[in-house]
């Protein structure tokens, strides 16, 4: 039987590696330039080290973010390429009466066939991540956004549970409806669902997010996308801890006692200046409230959601063995 | 084990229900071993229904099925007694003659390897062609040739010869006879066509409108029907127009073939389920 898989799965194989190859290829070809590169900035001269921060994060961002979105999409082109037509086709072109009616159960047969193309699916899903992640590491380090949700899902080990789920998804899908069109449609619909929920809605609540009190300094407007003082007070808009995942979107900045900041004492403070008037607040022993999930989760964030898909994976496979026995009752 | 005694089909009340529409209702049977059956009935009879039951692709909605004693389809042991060719002998059209024999080879543990081959061999397939480029007669035997090599008990062939040439049909048959003979396994094949299983088959059943209308062995059917012109002689039961079924022949009576026979006991259906509907 996984002679037959591997014999009918040849000539997508046969795609999968020559698509993978183009890939590596020009990803050692990118991540060296971009090893070649971080030197530069970290031997950079002080007074040209801005320039050179600035040129290394223009020229990687682009070519990064293609990568991670085509990583991102290879699932979804699994589930939709290798899952959907694995039934469908046997069914469109009636050779599910031939292979289900040699010596062994239709279980056994599609038990096989999805052990078997899960773990190509995986493997190819993991090269691919494995060649982006290595490509990327001095350039996620510059920037320090891993939990970003392009970054988190198109590094290490997440890609893997979302190819083996998409390809579980597909060929259960394929077994339901029957039709190839109608099951690739359905595949890339509900994957594409999945993949923007879980990030919106899911990922942040695996693990409990921890709530801190941070004082404001001279550095925490750089840390933000904003530092708004008006009649309401004063508002910090996306701080982020360095390698933190912020769920905090805005903070009211608030005194040692606990009430806001109000806009009159921001006007006694100012001196005019900007960063005088910075300077000044973080004289004052203010603070604000920030959530987030620590650094340190990351790793822990990447395990429980590569076991959670795989854990849908599973009770997908079931679902389709119970079908797939079922309809020969 | 299989024995003389155990029938290679028996049905009780089969049913079976697609939604709404009955395919097949209230099918008895029991069909001993050894036998090449054919299974006629007009387009839509149930026929492939009937087959699909018999070899577990499908499951009864009503009724129970037995197949050489066993479940149909129920383990992989059942499944290695019973060989099927679907209508249109379906094949992958990717994979080649010989890509079909280690497919067969892989997947059934009493693969007869030699026979494969030597029908192969004989039917002058080219074990390199693909068989999506096969005429439909090499097809049909290609996936005949799967079927036998897996050493089945019974070997079930749904419309074998729909797709093939009137010339390609006998030959078909011709060699179908031949290989069940060497094989000793037990036989059923449908058709619309009587004609193509008159000289083949000895054992008939006559499907119409999902009800069976006539089963038994073919000597047993041809002793009790009779040609008879003129009035009906006592103690017979007129099937359709001349064709009377009774179980000595009364005086005057003509022998009746299996295809008449057939035709009368469909004919007789057709009119029934007119003459209900209107």
């Amino acid at each position: 039987m996984i002679w037959l898989t591997w014999r009918q799965f040849r000539t997508q194989a046969r795609v999968a590696a020559a698509a993978l190859a183009a890939i590596a290829v020009y990803l050692v070809y990118l991540g060296s330039r971009i090893r070649d590169d971080y030197k530069g900035v970290l031997g950079c001269r002080p007074s040209d080290c801005g320039t050179t921060r600035h040129n290394f994060d223009e020229s990687y961002t682009g070519p990064l973010m293609i990568a991670g979105l085509l990583l991102l999409a290879a699932p979804a082109l699994i589930g939709m390429f290798w899952g959907a037509p694995l039934i469908t086709r046997e069914v469109e072109e009636r050779t599910d009466r031939l292979v289900w009616n040699q010596s062994l159960t239709r279980t056994r047969w599609l038990v096989t066939k999805l052990v078997v193309l899960a773990l190509v699916s995986a493997a190819v899903t993991g090269l691919f991540s494995l060649l982006l992640t290595w490509n990327a590491t001095r350039y996620d380090q510059f920037i320090g956004n891993r939990f970003g949700a392009l970054n988190f899902a198109s590094r290490n080990v997440v890609p893997l549970g979302y190819a083996v789920f998409a390809f579980v998804l597909g060929t259960v899908i394929g077994l339901v409806v029957r039709r190839t069109l109608v099951a690739m449609a359905l595949t890339l619909a509900v994957f594409a669902v999945v993949q923007l929920l879980v990030p919106t809605l899911v990922r942040e609540h695996l693990m409990t997010p921890v709530t801190a009190t941070v004082a404001f300094d001279e550095v925490t407007p750089s840390r933000s996308d904003l530092l708004a003082v008006n009649d309401r007070g004063a508002t910090i808009i996306g701080y982020t801890m360095a390698g933190t995942w912020s769920l905090t979107d805005e903070a009211k900045v608030l005194n040692a006692d606990g009430t806001p900041y109000t806009s009159q004492q921001a006007t006694a403070c100012d001196k005019s200046s900007p960063t005088g008037g910075v300077a000044c607040m973080a004289r004052q022993n203010l603070h604000f409230s920030y959530t987030y999930q620590p650094a340190d989760r990351y790793w822990p964030f990447q395990w429980i959601e590569l076991c959670m898909y795989l854990a849908v994976t599973l009770l997908l496979a079931a679902f389709g063995l119970w079908w797939i026995r079922r309809r020969s009752g | 084990m299989i024995t003389e005694s155990t029938p290679v089909l028996e049905t009780e009340r089969l049913g079976k229900r697609y939604g709404h529409t009955a395919a097949l209702t209230d099918c008895t049977l029991r069909v001993p071993a050894g036998r090449i059956v054919g299974l006629v009935g007009p387009n839509g009879a149930g026929k492939s229904t009937l087959l699909g039951l018999t070899c577990g692709v499908l499951g009864p909605t009503t009724g129970s099925i037995e197949v050489l004693g066993n479940r149909p389809g129920g383990d992989a042991a059942q499944l290695a007694r019973v060989g099927f060719v679907a209508q249109d002998a379906p094949v992958y059209r990717g994979l080649s003659v010989a890509d079909h024999l280690r497919l067969g080879a892989r997947l059934n543990p009493r693969w007869d390897r030699s026979l494969a081959e030597r029908r192969v061999g004989s039917l002058g397939l080219d074990p390199a062609q693909k068989a999506g480029r096969l005429s439909g007669g090499q097809r049909a035997q290609l996936a005949l040739t799967i079927a036998a090599a897996k050493r089945a008990e019974l070997l079930i062939l749904d419309e074998p010869v729909a797709a093939l040439d009137p010339l390609a049909r006998r030959a078909f048959l011709r060699d179908l006879l031949a290989f069940v003979a060497e094989l000793g396994v037990s036989v059923v094949l449908s058709s619309h066509l009587l004609g193509d299983l008159e000289q083949v088959c000895d054992h008939l059943i006559v499907l119409a409108g999902g009800r069976v209308q006539l089963a038994g062995d073919v000597d047993d059917l041809l002793a009790v029907h009779h040609r008879v012109s003129g009035a009906l002689p006592a103690g017979a039961e007129r099937v359709h127009e001349e064709v009377v079924r009774c179980a000595a022949a009364p005086p005057g009576a003509r022998p009746v073939d299996l295809e008449e026979l057939g035709l009368a006991y469909m004919t007789r259906a057709a009119v029934a389920s007119i003459g209900g509907a209107a």
